[in-house]
Protein backbone atom coordinates (compact mmCIF):
# COMPACT_ATOMS: atom_id res chain seq x y z
CA UNK A 1 0.00 0.00 0.00
CA UNK A 2 1.31 3.50 -0.81
CA UNK A 3 1.70 5.53 2.42
CA UNK A 4 1.83 9.64 2.30
CA UNK A 5 4.03 11.71 4.00
CA UNK A 6 1.53 11.82 7.35
CA UNK A 7 0.83 7.91 7.35
CA UNK A 8 4.67 6.97 6.96
CA UNK A 9 4.60 9.34 9.99
CA UNK A 10 2.18 7.60 11.74
CA UNK A 11 3.89 4.28 11.11
CA UNK A 12 6.96 5.54 12.15
CA UNK A 13 5.66 6.93 15.86
CA UNK A 14 5.52 10.42 15.17
CA UNK A 15 1.92 10.57 15.85
CA UNK A 16 1.85 8.34 19.09
CA UNK A 17 1.96 4.69 19.50
CA UNK A 18 -2.18 4.35 19.43
CA UNK A 19 -1.88 6.07 15.44
CA UNK A 20 1.26 3.81 14.92
CA UNK A 21 -0.34 0.44 16.11
CA UNK A 22 -3.56 1.88 13.98
CA UNK A 23 -1.79 2.41 10.89
CA UNK A 24 0.20 -1.43 11.15
CA UNK A 25 -3.02 -2.96 11.63
CA UNK A 26 -4.77 -1.14 8.18
CA UNK A 27 -2.27 -1.88 6.50
CA UNK A 28 -2.24 -5.68 6.84
CA UNK A 29 -5.85 -5.72 6.63
CA UNK A 30 -5.68 -3.46 3.33
CA UNK A 31 -2.60 -5.48 1.99
CA UNK A 32 -5.37 -8.08 2.27
CA UNK A 33 -7.36 -6.74 0.07
CA UNK A 34 -4.85 -5.02 -2.56
CA UNK A 35 -6.02 -1.79 -1.76
CA UNK A 36 -3.69 1.20 -3.36
CA UNK A 37 -3.93 3.54 -0.60
CA UNK A 38 -6.32 4.99 2.43
CA UNK A 39 -9.50 6.81 2.21
CA UNK A 40 -10.07 10.26 4.86
CA UNK A 41 -12.99 9.15 6.69
CA UNK A 42 -14.66 11.75 8.84
CA UNK A 43 -17.09 9.79 11.25
CA UNK A 44 -16.24 6.54 12.84
CA UNK A 45 -19.30 4.05 14.46
CA UNK A 46 -17.51 1.41 16.93
CA UNK A 47 -20.08 -1.44 17.58
CA UNK A 48 -19.29 -2.46 20.97
CA UNK A 49 -21.98 -4.78 22.41
CA UNK A 50 -20.33 -6.51 25.86
CA UNK A 51 -20.76 -10.07 24.49
CA UNK A 52 -18.94 -9.61 20.91
CA UNK A 53 -16.12 -7.71 22.43
CA UNK A 54 -15.47 -9.52 25.02
CA UNK A 55 -12.69 -9.33 27.93
CA UNK A 56 -10.35 -9.04 25.55
CA UNK A 57 -11.60 -6.33 24.16
CA UNK A 58 -12.05 -4.13 26.62
CA UNK A 59 -8.79 -4.81 28.20
CA UNK A 60 -7.24 -4.15 24.94
CA UNK A 61 -9.34 -0.49 25.09
CA UNK A 62 -7.94 0.16 29.00
CA UNK A 63 -4.83 -0.39 27.40
CA UNK A 64 -5.14 2.36 24.87
CA UNK A 65 -6.98 4.75 27.35
CA UNK A 66 -3.79 3.90 29.64
CA UNK A 67 -1.58 5.66 27.38
CA UNK A 68 -0.65 9.77 27.94
CA UNK A 69 -3.27 11.70 25.87
CA UNK A 70 -0.18 13.02 23.31
CA UNK A 71 0.10 8.81 22.33
CA UNK A 72 -3.91 8.37 21.22
CA UNK A 73 -4.80 11.44 19.95
CA UNK A 74 -8.03 10.85 17.69
CA UNK A 75 -8.53 11.72 14.08
CA UNK A 76 -12.14 11.42 13.28
CA UNK A 77 -15.23 11.82 15.51
CA UNK A 78 -16.80 8.54 16.87
CA UNK A 79 -19.74 7.28 17.66
CA UNK A 80 -20.28 3.63 19.26
CA UNK A 81 -23.69 2.28 19.49
CA UNK A 82 -22.76 1.59 23.55
CA UNK A 83 -26.85 0.95 24.58
CA UNK A 84 -25.96 -0.73 27.93
CA UNK A 85 -28.50 -3.10 29.27
CA UNK A 86 -31.48 -2.89 31.01
CA UNK A 87 -31.01 -4.11 34.37
CA UNK A 88 -34.37 -4.65 35.90
CA UNK A 89 -35.03 -7.32 32.54
CA UNK A 90 -31.43 -8.26 32.81
CA UNK A 91 -32.17 -9.78 36.50
CA UNK A 92 -35.24 -11.38 35.11
CA UNK A 93 -33.40 -12.94 32.26
CA UNK A 94 -29.87 -13.96 33.23
CA UNK A 95 -29.92 -14.10 37.08
CA UNK A 96 -26.80 -13.54 38.86
CA UNK A 97 -24.94 -12.00 36.22
CA UNK A 98 -24.49 -8.59 37.26
CA UNK A 99 -24.17 -7.19 33.21
CA UNK A 100 -24.23 -3.77 34.23
CA UNK A 101 -21.26 -3.67 35.85
CA UNK A 102 -19.57 -5.56 32.78
CA UNK A 103 -20.99 -2.86 30.46
CA UNK A 104 -20.21 0.00 32.20
CA UNK A 105 -16.18 -1.09 31.83
CA UNK A 106 -16.25 -0.85 28.29
CA UNK A 107 -18.18 2.62 28.32
CA UNK A 108 -15.65 4.25 30.38
CA UNK A 109 -13.23 2.68 28.88
CA UNK A 110 -14.27 4.02 25.41
CA UNK A 111 -14.87 7.06 26.78
CA UNK A 112 -11.73 8.03 27.82
CA UNK A 113 -10.39 7.65 24.62
CA UNK A 114 -13.03 10.58 23.16
CA UNK A 115 -15.64 7.99 21.45
CA UNK A 116 -18.90 9.37 22.30
CA UNK A 117 -21.50 6.63 23.38
CA UNK A 118 -25.09 6.81 23.11
CA UNK A 119 -27.62 4.95 23.51
CA UNK A 120 -29.94 5.50 19.90
CA UNK A 121 -29.92 3.19 17.29
CA UNK A 122 -27.44 3.71 14.77
CA UNK A 123 -29.87 4.50 11.64
CA UNK A 124 -31.95 7.29 13.36
CA UNK A 125 -29.72 9.65 12.21
CA UNK A 126 -29.33 11.36 15.85
CA UNK A 127 -25.96 11.41 15.45
CA UNK A 128 -24.69 13.34 12.32
CA UNK A 129 -24.84 10.62 9.34
CA UNK A 130 -22.58 10.30 6.56
CA UNK A 131 -24.44 11.75 3.16
CA UNK A 132 -24.33 10.57 -0.18
CA UNK A 133 -21.00 9.64 -1.54
CA UNK A 134 -19.01 10.36 1.22
CA UNK A 135 -16.74 7.69 2.91
CA UNK A 136 -16.96 6.55 6.21
CA UNK A 137 -16.07 3.78 9.12
CA UNK A 138 -19.02 2.25 9.93
CA UNK A 139 -18.66 -1.26 12.48
CA UNK A 140 -22.14 -2.90 12.67
CA UNK A 141 -23.46 -4.74 9.76
CA UNK A 142 -26.99 -3.51 9.67
CA UNK A 143 -25.04 -0.22 9.65
CA UNK A 144 -22.41 -0.54 6.94
CA UNK A 145 -25.26 -2.16 4.03
CA UNK A 146 -27.41 0.37 5.41
CA UNK A 147 -24.69 3.22 4.51
CA UNK A 148 -23.92 1.64 0.86
CA UNK A 149 -27.37 0.66 -0.40
CA UNK A 150 -29.88 2.99 0.99
CA UNK A 151 -27.99 6.25 1.92
CA UNK A 152 -25.07 5.82 -0.73
CA UNK A 153 -22.23 6.59 1.65
CA UNK A 154 -19.51 4.12 1.01
CA UNK A 155 -18.20 1.98 3.36
CA UNK A 156 -16.81 -1.37 4.45
CA UNK A 157 -16.91 -3.29 7.42
CA UNK A 158 -14.86 -1.99 9.96
CA UNK A 159 -15.66 -4.29 12.60
CA UNK A 160 -14.55 -3.15 16.33
CA UNK A 161 -10.94 -2.81 16.26
CA UNK A 162 -10.75 -2.06 12.78
CA UNK A 163 -12.97 1.14 13.77
CA UNK A 164 -10.97 1.95 16.27
CA UNK A 165 -7.93 2.09 14.58
CA UNK A 166 -9.49 4.28 11.84
CA UNK A 167 -10.39 6.49 14.61
CA UNK A 168 -6.75 6.74 15.47
CA UNK A 169 -5.96 7.46 11.66
CA UNK A 170 -8.55 9.39 10.56
CA UNK A 171 -8.78 7.00 6.86
CA UNK A 172 -9.62 3.24 6.21
CA UNK A 173 -7.92 1.95 3.45
CA UNK A 174 -9.69 1.78 -0.02
CA UNK A 175 -10.20 -1.34 -1.03
CA UNK A 176 -13.89 -2.90 -1.55
CA UNK A 177 -16.88 -0.18 -1.75
CA UNK A 178 -14.49 2.59 -1.82
CA UNK A 179 -14.32 1.89 -5.19
CA UNK A 180 -16.71 2.92 -7.78
CA UNK A 181 -16.80 -0.67 -9.77
CA UNK A 182 -17.31 -2.19 -6.75
CA UNK A 183 -19.78 -0.99 -6.09
CA UNK A 184 -21.75 -2.19 -9.21
CA UNK A 185 -24.18 -4.74 -9.36
CA UNK A 186 -23.10 -8.34 -9.71
CA UNK A 187 -26.23 -10.55 -9.85
CA UNK A 188 -29.67 -9.46 -10.30
CA UNK A 189 -33.02 -10.25 -8.93
CA UNK A 190 -36.93 -9.71 -9.83
CA UNK A 191 -39.57 -10.04 -7.53
CA UNK A 192 -42.79 -11.13 -9.47
CA UNK A 193 -44.91 -10.30 -5.86
CA UNK A 194 -45.16 -7.51 -3.55
CA UNK A 195 -43.87 -8.25 -0.20
CA UNK A 196 -46.56 -7.12 2.57
CA UNK A 197 -44.53 -6.92 5.91
CA UNK A 198 -41.09 -6.56 7.04
CA UNK A 199 -40.95 -9.86 7.38
CA UNK A 200 -41.32 -10.92 4.09
CA UNK A 201 -38.75 -8.28 3.19
CA UNK A 202 -36.41 -9.59 5.51
CA UNK A 203 -36.98 -12.96 3.78
CA UNK A 204 -36.13 -11.33 0.35
CA UNK A 205 -33.32 -10.72 1.77
CA UNK A 206 -32.29 -13.97 3.24
CA UNK A 207 -32.81 -15.56 0.33
CA UNK A 208 -30.76 -13.37 -1.83
CA UNK A 209 -28.32 -13.22 1.00
CA UNK A 210 -28.23 -17.52 0.53
CA UNK A 211 -27.86 -17.74 -3.12
CA UNK A 212 -24.55 -15.52 -3.03
CA UNK A 213 -23.03 -15.71 0.16
CA UNK A 214 -20.20 -13.36 -0.44
CA UNK A 215 -19.29 -10.26 0.75
CA UNK A 216 -18.23 -9.26 -2.60
CA UNK A 217 -21.59 -9.82 -4.05
CA UNK A 218 -23.49 -6.89 -5.13
CA UNK A 219 -27.24 -7.60 -6.07
CA UNK A 220 -29.92 -5.32 -8.00
CA UNK A 221 -33.73 -6.20 -7.54
CA UNK A 222 -36.73 -4.67 -9.56
CA UNK A 223 -39.37 -4.98 -7.28
CA UNK A 224 -43.16 -4.66 -8.27
CA UNK A 225 -45.95 -2.63 -6.43
CA UNK A 226 -45.70 0.36 -4.76
CA UNK A 227 -42.40 1.66 -3.30
CA UNK A 228 -40.81 0.36 0.00
CA UNK A 229 -40.69 2.06 3.52
CA UNK A 230 -37.00 2.65 4.24
CA UNK A 231 -37.94 0.18 7.48
CA UNK A 232 -39.00 -2.47 4.77
CA UNK A 233 -35.24 -1.70 3.16
CA UNK A 234 -33.86 -2.13 6.28
CA UNK A 235 -34.53 -5.54 7.18
CA UNK A 236 -33.95 -6.87 3.55
CA UNK A 237 -30.55 -5.13 3.95
CA UNK A 238 -29.61 -6.60 7.69
CA UNK A 239 -30.90 -9.95 6.52
CA UNK A 240 -28.78 -10.05 3.29
CA UNK A 241 -26.03 -8.74 5.66
CA UNK A 242 -26.87 -11.71 8.06
CA UNK A 243 -27.44 -14.83 5.81
CA UNK A 244 -24.63 -13.64 3.34
CA UNK A 245 -22.57 -11.23 4.54
CA UNK A 246 -24.28 -8.79 1.71
CA UNK A 247 -22.69 -5.23 2.39
CA UNK A 248 -24.02 -3.53 -0.88
CA UNK A 249 -27.38 -3.67 -2.88
CA UNK A 250 -29.36 -1.62 -5.11
CA UNK A 251 -33.34 -1.67 -5.85
CA UNK A 252 -34.05 -0.32 -9.13
CA UNK A 253 -35.54 2.71 -9.56
CA UNK A 254 -35.68 3.08 -5.09
CA UNK A 255 -31.72 3.28 -3.72
CA UNK A 256 -29.82 6.75 -5.13
CA UNK A 257 -27.28 4.85 -7.11
CA UNK A 258 -29.87 2.66 -9.29
CA UNK A 259 -31.66 4.66 -10.94
CA UNK A 260 -32.25 1.97 -13.99
CA UNK A 261 -30.63 -1.47 -14.90
CA UNK A 262 -27.82 -0.21 -17.29
CA UNK A 263 -26.63 2.23 -14.43
CA UNK A 264 -26.59 -0.48 -11.47
CA UNK A 265 -25.16 -2.84 -13.41
CA UNK A 266 -22.04 -0.57 -15.05
CA UNK A 267 -23.79 -1.38 -18.50
CA UNK A 268 -23.00 -5.43 -17.89
CA UNK A 269 -26.58 -7.11 -18.40
CA UNK A 270 -26.72 -10.40 -15.78
CA UNK A 271 -29.77 -12.98 -16.26
CA UNK A 272 -32.36 -12.06 -13.58
CA UNK A 273 -33.65 -14.64 -11.28
CA UNK A 274 -37.16 -14.64 -9.77
CA UNK A 275 -38.01 -14.91 -6.43
CA UNK A 276 -41.50 -15.67 -6.27
CA UNK A 277 -44.61 -16.02 -3.49
CA UNK A 278 -43.47 -19.82 -3.41
CA UNK A 279 -39.95 -19.17 -2.22
CA UNK A 280 -41.21 -17.26 0.64
CA UNK A 281 -43.80 -19.35 1.56
CA UNK A 282 -41.09 -22.17 1.53
CA UNK A 283 -39.22 -19.79 4.00
CA UNK A 284 -41.27 -19.57 6.30
CA UNK A 285 -42.92 -23.64 6.03
CA UNK A 286 -38.83 -24.38 6.75
CA UNK A 287 -39.03 -22.91 10.53
CA UNK A 288 -42.79 -23.96 10.81
CA UNK A 289 -43.49 -24.41 15.02
CA UNK A 290 -47.30 -23.63 14.53
CA UNK A 291 -49.12 -25.15 17.42
CA UNK A 292 -46.11 -25.13 19.98
CA UNK A 293 -45.88 -24.37 23.19
CA UNK A 294 -44.15 -20.78 22.77
CA UNK A 295 -41.57 -19.35 25.77
CA UNK A 296 -40.58 -16.30 24.57
CA UNK A 297 -41.35 -13.15 21.72
CA UNK A 298 -38.44 -11.13 21.04
CA UNK A 299 -38.90 -8.07 18.79
CA UNK A 300 -36.06 -6.68 17.91
CA UNK A 301 -32.72 -6.59 15.48
CA UNK A 302 -34.16 -3.73 14.75
CA UNK A 303 -35.11 -2.31 17.55
CA UNK A 304 -38.59 -0.71 17.10
CA UNK A 305 -39.55 2.21 16.12
CA UNK A 306 -42.41 4.19 17.15
CA UNK A 307 -45.23 3.45 15.07
CA UNK A 308 -44.31 -0.24 15.86
CA UNK A 309 -44.97 -0.05 19.58
CA UNK A 310 -47.87 2.26 19.18
CA UNK A 311 -48.65 -0.89 16.86
CA UNK A 312 -47.89 -3.53 19.93
CA UNK A 313 -49.42 -1.36 22.71
CA UNK A 314 -52.67 -1.43 20.58
CA UNK A 315 -52.68 -5.60 19.74
CA UNK A 316 -52.14 -5.88 23.58
CA UNK A 317 -54.58 -3.32 25.26
CA UNK A 318 -56.98 -4.82 27.81
CA UNK A 319 -55.82 -8.57 26.70
CA UNK A 320 -52.82 -10.77 28.75
CA UNK A 321 -49.70 -12.14 27.65
CA UNK A 322 -49.59 -16.15 28.65
CA UNK A 323 -48.14 -16.90 31.80
CA UNK A 324 -45.62 -19.07 30.19
CA UNK A 325 -44.44 -17.13 27.43
CA UNK A 326 -42.10 -13.89 27.86
CA UNK A 327 -42.30 -11.08 25.76
CA UNK A 328 -39.59 -8.54 25.31
CA UNK A 329 -39.95 -5.26 22.78
CA UNK A 330 -36.58 -3.52 22.30
CA UNK A 331 -36.11 -0.49 21.60
CA UNK A 332 -33.96 3.04 22.64
CA UNK A 333 -33.90 3.97 26.16
CA UNK A 334 -35.02 7.35 24.44
CA UNK A 335 -37.70 5.94 22.97
CA UNK A 336 -38.93 3.96 25.41
CA UNK A 337 -39.02 6.99 27.64
CA UNK A 338 -40.97 8.50 24.83
CA UNK A 339 -43.38 6.06 24.74
CA UNK A 340 -44.05 6.27 28.34
CA UNK A 341 -44.83 9.72 28.09
CA UNK A 342 -47.96 9.00 26.22
CA UNK A 343 -48.53 5.66 28.00
CA UNK A 344 -47.48 3.12 25.47
CA UNK A 345 -44.88 1.44 27.95
CA UNK A 346 -47.24 1.35 30.31
CA UNK A 347 -50.06 -0.50 28.24
CA UNK A 348 -47.62 -3.08 27.14
CA UNK A 349 -45.99 -3.61 30.44
CA UNK A 350 -50.05 -3.70 32.06
CA UNK A 351 -50.47 -6.63 29.38
CA UNK A 352 -47.46 -8.68 30.87
CA UNK A 353 -44.55 -7.76 28.38
CA UNK A 354 -41.69 -5.89 28.83
CA UNK A 355 -40.24 -3.14 27.03
CA UNK A 356 -36.43 -3.49 26.94
CA UNK A 357 -33.51 -1.07 26.21
CA UNK A 358 -29.85 -1.62 25.78
CA UNK A 359 -28.36 -3.95 23.33
CA UNK A 360 -30.55 -6.73 21.03
CA UNK A 361 -32.05 -9.85 22.55
CA UNK A 362 -29.42 -11.71 20.44
CA UNK A 363 -26.63 -9.78 21.28
CA UNK A 364 -26.77 -10.26 25.22
CA UNK A 365 -25.95 -13.78 25.59
CA UNK A 366 -29.14 -15.18 24.45
CA UNK A 367 -27.48 -19.06 24.71
CA UNK A 368 -27.23 -18.82 28.30
CA UNK A 369 -30.72 -17.00 28.73
CA UNK A 370 -32.19 -19.85 26.71
CA UNK A 371 -30.37 -22.33 29.25
CA UNK A 372 -31.22 -20.61 32.40
CA UNK A 373 -35.10 -20.58 31.51
CA UNK A 374 -34.75 -23.72 29.50
CA UNK A 375 -36.45 -21.61 26.42
CA UNK A 376 -36.75 -23.77 23.32
CA UNK A 377 -39.75 -21.64 20.71
CA UNK A 378 -39.02 -17.88 19.94
CA UNK A 379 -40.66 -15.52 17.69
CA UNK A 380 -39.62 -12.67 15.87
CA UNK A 381 -40.28 -10.54 13.16
CA UNK A 382 -36.38 -10.37 12.88
CA UNK A 383 -35.05 -12.78 9.80
CA UNK A 384 -31.69 -12.03 11.11
CA UNK A 385 -32.37 -13.14 14.73
CA UNK A 386 -33.84 -16.42 12.94
CA UNK A 387 -30.75 -16.71 11.93
CA UNK A 388 -28.72 -15.94 15.26
CA UNK A 389 -31.07 -17.73 17.29
CA UNK A 390 -31.08 -21.12 15.71
CA UNK A 391 -27.27 -21.09 16.05
CA UNK A 392 -28.16 -20.52 19.77
CA UNK A 393 -30.07 -23.31 20.12
CA UNK A 394 -33.40 -21.89 19.82
CA UNK A 395 -36.04 -23.40 17.28
CA UNK A 396 -37.21 -19.56 15.76
CA UNK A 397 -40.29 -19.22 14.30
CA UNK A 398 -40.31 -15.64 11.71
CA UNK A 399 -43.60 -13.67 11.91
CA UNK A 400 -45.22 -10.20 11.31
CA UNK A 401 -45.65 -8.56 14.77
CA UNK A 402 -49.52 -8.46 14.38
CA UNK A 403 -48.82 -12.78 14.59
CA UNK A 404 -46.18 -12.75 17.17
CA UNK A 405 -48.16 -10.61 19.94
CA UNK A 406 -51.74 -12.97 19.38
CA UNK A 407 -48.88 -15.98 19.70
CA UNK A 408 -47.88 -14.68 23.42
CA UNK A 409 -51.09 -14.04 24.54
CA UNK A 410 -52.41 -17.46 23.49
CA UNK A 411 -49.00 -19.19 24.86
CA UNK A 412 -48.28 -20.72 21.72
CA UNK A 413 -47.46 -20.77 17.97
CA UNK A 414 -50.64 -19.74 16.26
CA UNK A 415 -50.22 -19.90 12.10
CA UNK B 1 -2.89 -35.66 -2.10
CA UNK B 2 0.42 -35.63 -0.01
CA UNK B 3 2.26 -33.16 -1.12
CA UNK B 4 0.08 -31.05 -2.82
CA UNK B 5 0.66 -27.27 -2.87
CA UNK B 6 -2.31 -25.28 -3.52
CA UNK B 7 -1.49 -21.03 -3.94
CA UNK B 8 -3.75 -18.72 -2.55
CA UNK B 9 -3.69 -14.83 -1.72
CA UNK B 10 -0.75 -13.48 0.61
CA UNK B 11 -2.51 -14.23 4.03
CA UNK B 12 -2.61 -12.86 7.82
CA UNK B 13 -0.67 -14.16 10.57
CA UNK B 14 1.89 -16.46 11.72
CA UNK B 15 2.87 -19.83 9.93
CA UNK B 16 1.63 -23.63 11.31
CA UNK B 17 1.00 -27.14 10.59
CA UNK B 18 -2.20 -28.42 12.05
CA UNK B 19 -5.32 -31.13 11.15
CA UNK B 20 -7.65 -29.57 9.13
CA UNK B 21 -11.64 -29.64 9.52
CA UNK B 22 -13.52 -29.15 6.58
CA UNK B 23 -16.88 -28.45 5.55
CA UNK B 24 -18.34 -26.99 2.38
CA UNK B 25 -20.57 -24.84 4.65
CA UNK B 26 -19.81 -21.12 5.18
CA UNK B 27 -18.93 -19.70 8.74
CA UNK B 28 -19.43 -16.99 11.63
CA UNK B 29 -17.62 -17.08 14.88
CA UNK B 30 -21.25 -15.91 16.17
CA UNK B 31 -23.71 -17.69 14.07
CA UNK B 32 -22.02 -21.43 14.28
CA UNK B 33 -19.97 -21.72 16.83
CA UNK B 34 -20.52 -22.50 21.07
CA UNK B 35 -17.33 -20.44 21.86
CA UNK B 36 -17.15 -21.66 25.25
CA UNK B 37 -17.19 -25.19 24.79
CA UNK B 38 -15.27 -24.54 21.15
CA UNK B 39 -17.68 -27.16 19.09
CA UNK B 40 -19.51 -25.94 15.71
CA UNK B 41 -23.14 -25.59 17.54
CA UNK B 42 -25.49 -24.49 14.73
CA UNK B 43 -27.62 -27.45 14.08
CA UNK B 44 -28.09 -27.05 10.26
CA UNK B 45 -23.98 -26.75 9.77
CA UNK B 46 -22.13 -29.72 8.19
CA UNK B 47 -19.79 -29.45 11.58
CA UNK B 48 -22.32 -29.30 14.20
CA UNK B 49 -21.31 -31.03 17.17
CA UNK B 50 -17.52 -31.06 15.98
CA UNK B 51 -14.47 -29.84 18.48
CA UNK B 52 -12.59 -27.12 16.44
CA UNK B 53 -9.74 -25.87 18.91
CA UNK B 54 -6.79 -26.28 17.54
CA UNK B 55 -7.59 -27.48 14.18
CA UNK B 56 -7.43 -25.53 10.55
CA UNK B 57 -10.75 -24.81 9.78
CA UNK B 58 -11.10 -25.13 6.43
CA UNK B 59 -14.76 -23.49 4.55
CA UNK B 60 -16.60 -21.83 2.26
CA UNK B 61 -17.07 -18.12 2.66
CA UNK B 62 -17.23 -15.28 5.68
CA UNK B 63 -20.29 -14.45 6.27
CA UNK B 64 -22.86 -12.82 9.07
CA UNK B 65 -21.40 -9.46 10.82
CA UNK B 66 -18.88 -7.82 12.55
CA UNK B 67 -18.67 -10.14 15.65
CA UNK B 68 -16.00 -12.13 15.06
CA UNK B 69 -13.44 -9.35 14.48
CA UNK B 70 -13.25 -8.77 18.61
CA UNK B 71 -14.43 -12.71 19.22
CA UNK B 72 -11.28 -14.39 17.52
CA UNK B 73 -9.26 -12.68 19.47
CA UNK B 74 -11.13 -13.43 22.51
CA UNK B 75 -11.29 -17.25 21.64
CA UNK B 76 -7.38 -17.04 20.93
CA UNK B 77 -6.56 -15.78 24.38
CA UNK B 78 -8.99 -18.22 26.11
CA UNK B 79 -7.33 -21.33 24.31
CA UNK B 80 -11.08 -21.93 22.12
CA UNK B 81 -9.37 -20.41 18.86
CA UNK B 82 -8.67 -23.06 15.37
CA UNK B 83 -5.23 -22.89 14.82
CA UNK B 84 -6.01 -21.68 11.62
CA UNK B 85 -8.89 -20.57 8.76
CA UNK B 86 -8.77 -21.37 5.14
CA UNK B 87 -11.69 -19.88 3.50
CA UNK B 88 -12.28 -19.66 -0.31
CA UNK B 89 -13.68 -16.10 0.00
CA UNK B 90 -13.27 -14.16 3.57
CA UNK B 91 -14.80 -10.53 4.29
CA UNK B 92 -13.11 -7.67 6.15
CA UNK B 93 -14.78 -8.54 9.39
CA UNK B 94 -12.34 -11.43 8.99
CA UNK B 95 -9.22 -10.44 7.85
CA UNK B 96 -9.85 -7.56 10.57
CA UNK B 97 -10.47 -9.97 13.26
CA UNK B 98 -7.25 -12.47 11.75
CA UNK B 99 -4.98 -9.35 12.11
CA UNK B 100 -6.58 -8.35 15.21
CA UNK B 101 -5.94 -11.89 16.95
CA UNK B 102 -2.98 -12.76 14.31
CA UNK B 103 -4.67 -16.47 13.61
CA UNK B 104 -3.29 -17.38 10.49
CA UNK B 105 -5.39 -16.89 7.55
CA UNK B 106 -5.67 -17.22 3.76
CA UNK B 107 -8.44 -16.65 0.91
CA UNK B 108 -8.77 -16.43 -2.67
CA UNK B 109 -7.15 -19.90 -3.62
CA UNK B 110 -6.93 -21.22 -7.13
CA UNK B 111 -8.95 -23.98 -6.71
CA UNK B 112 -11.89 -24.49 -4.09
CA UNK B 113 -10.05 -25.25 -0.68
CA UNK B 114 -13.03 -26.84 0.85
CA UNK B 115 -12.63 -30.16 -2.16
CA UNK B 116 -9.12 -29.83 -2.18
CA UNK B 117 -8.49 -30.71 1.55
CA UNK B 118 -9.89 -33.62 3.21
CA UNK B 119 -10.66 -33.57 7.13
CA UNK B 120 -8.21 -35.22 9.02
CA UNK B 121 -5.44 -34.34 6.74
CA UNK B 122 -2.18 -32.59 7.83
CA UNK B 123 -1.42 -29.23 6.33
CA UNK B 124 1.30 -26.67 6.62
CA UNK B 125 -0.13 -22.99 6.28
CA UNK B 126 1.61 -20.13 5.37
CA UNK B 127 0.45 -16.88 5.07
CA UNK B 128 3.11 -14.44 3.97
CA UNK B 129 3.01 -16.81 0.88
CA UNK B 130 -0.07 -17.67 0.52
CA UNK B 131 0.47 -21.09 0.12
CA UNK B 132 -0.76 -24.77 1.71
CA UNK B 133 0.77 -27.59 1.80
CA UNK B 134 -0.87 -30.95 2.56
CA UNK B 135 1.96 -32.77 4.55
CA UNK B 136 -0.35 -36.25 4.75
CA UNK B 137 -3.72 -37.40 3.93
CA UNK B 138 -6.03 -39.98 5.66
Amino acid sequence: MKLNDIEQAMLDGVHGKAAQWAIDYQRSVGTFFDADDFVPVRVIHVSTDRETIGDSGVAFIEELGAMPPEERRPRAFATADFRGFDEETFRFLLPGRDLAAESAEAVGALGKLGVVTSHAYVNDHSVTAPGFGEACGYSGTPSVVYMNGIVGARCNFEAGPSSLAAFFTGRVPRYGFHLDEKRLATHAFTLDFTPATVVDWGIVGALIGRKLNSYWSVPALEITGPRPAVLDLNHMALAMASYGSIAMFHVIGITPEAPDWNTACGGKAFEREVISQSDLDAFYAEWGGIGEKLDVVALSTPQLDIPEIVQIAERLDGRKVHADTTLLVYTPIEIKEACARIGLTQTIENAGGRVVHGHDFFATFAREIREAHGWERLMTHSVKMVNICEGYGYKPTPAAIPRCIDSAIAGKVLP
Amino acid sequence: MTGTVIKGHIGIGPAVEGIALVASDNFSTRYDLDRDRGIVSRPSHKLYGENYVGRILVLNAAKGGVASAWMLREMVQRDKAPLGLLLNDANPVMAQGAAFAQLPLIDRFETDITAAIKSGDRIAVDPAQGLVRILSSN
